[in-house]
């Protein structure tokens, strides 16, 4: 059994990361609560899914970007399909105070949630936990190529996407 | 591969925190989960025979009552007085005449023994080659 301290100190160690990872998959807060949840759930029945572990942050994304697919398929066939899910609209991000910034940070996340969910988890993986692609593709069980050709165009359509409004910030 | 500016720029926005409540709500029932995997009491051990008896205990259970059954008949045989056992209806006057007639013949029979040989020692048996001597002499 893991000690409450020992999951205390996980969880605050990863618990943004995963945070906005689960966000920017679900797009919905409560499904990020209910997956960030089910992972602490799954480490303290299975304290030894930690043994041997080299990178938690990465082995904890795994975890969670598995949860989440499974809670996205679920809710999929469920009660709703993917475009609804798309529309839900919860930001990963913080709240600006200059309105411009604020302005850019919901069109971002809008943008984003147009991606498909596939193409933003290796975005969010990319550009908000610095992973390399092959740090990626460990973590999502790809290919290197496949997660650098899913980031090319997951970035290609933020671009798109976010174009104007970036070159007003700039 | 070098970010460009535009990735750069999307680098830059800051991701929420969690809700603070969620910390505590989440460790409570991470805490919860890690109590129930651990079992409650330790059961204790099974005694060496019901262990030996668990495949079958019935069983086992019936040919115990079987060998108890048979014990139990057993003793009552035992125990009955062996007076009772031996009573037998008086012998019937052909009987004991005709008992008394082989104990007449038998005593007869001894009698001419007895007196055709009265040397009753048996003789110690001789060796074979003088035994041939005398089946020829005969």
């Amino acid at each position: 059994m893991p000690s409450s301290l020992e999951l205390a100190r996980l969880y605050d160690d990863h618990a943004q990361a995963l945070f906005g990872f689960l966000l920017n998959l679900t797009r919905n807060e409560a499904d990020t609560r209910d997956v960030l949840q089910e992972v602490f759930l799954k480490l303290a029945r299975q304290p030894e899914r930690l043994n041997g572990v080299r990178d938690e942050r990465a082995f904890l994304l795994r975890l969670a970007h598995n949860a989440a697919i499974d809670r996205l398929r679920r809710a999929v066939t469920r009660e709703k399909n993917y475009e609804e899910l798309a529309a839900e609209s919860a930001s990963a991000f913080a709240r600006a105070h200059d309105p411009d910034e604020q302005g850019f940070r919901l069109a971002l996340a809008a943008a984003l949630g147009e991606l498909p969910a596939d193409q933003r988890a290796v975005v969010h993986l990319k550009l908000w936990e610095g992973l390399t692609f092959e740090g990626i593709a460990e973590t999502l069980g790809l290919s290197p190529n496949t997660a650098a050709s899913r980031y090319r165009y997951g970035l290609d359509k933020l671009r798109a996407r976010l174009r104007p409004l970036y070159d007003e910030i700039k | 591969m070098k970010p460009d500016e535009f990735e750069q720029q999307l680098q830059r926005q800051p991701l929420r925190s969690p809700p603070e409540e969620w910390r505590r709500e989440i460790l409570e029932a991470a805490n919860a989960a890690a109590r129930a995997q651990t079992p409650a009491f330790n059961p204790p051990c099974e005694p060496w025979w019901r262990e030996w008896l668990w495949p079958s205990p019935r069983a086992w259970a019936g040919l115990a009552a079987a060998w108890v059954i048979l014990l139990a008949l057993n003793t009552a045989r035992l125990a009955t007085p062996p007076g009772v056992a031996s009573v037998s209806p008086p012998p019937s006057r052909e009987m004991i005449m005709a008992l008394s007639e082989q104990r007449r013949e038998l005593a007869e029979l001894l009698g001419d023994a007895q007196e055709r040989s009265p040397a009753a020692k048996p003789a110690p048996p001789r060796p074979r080659s003088e035994r041939q001597s005398q089946k020829t002499s005969v």
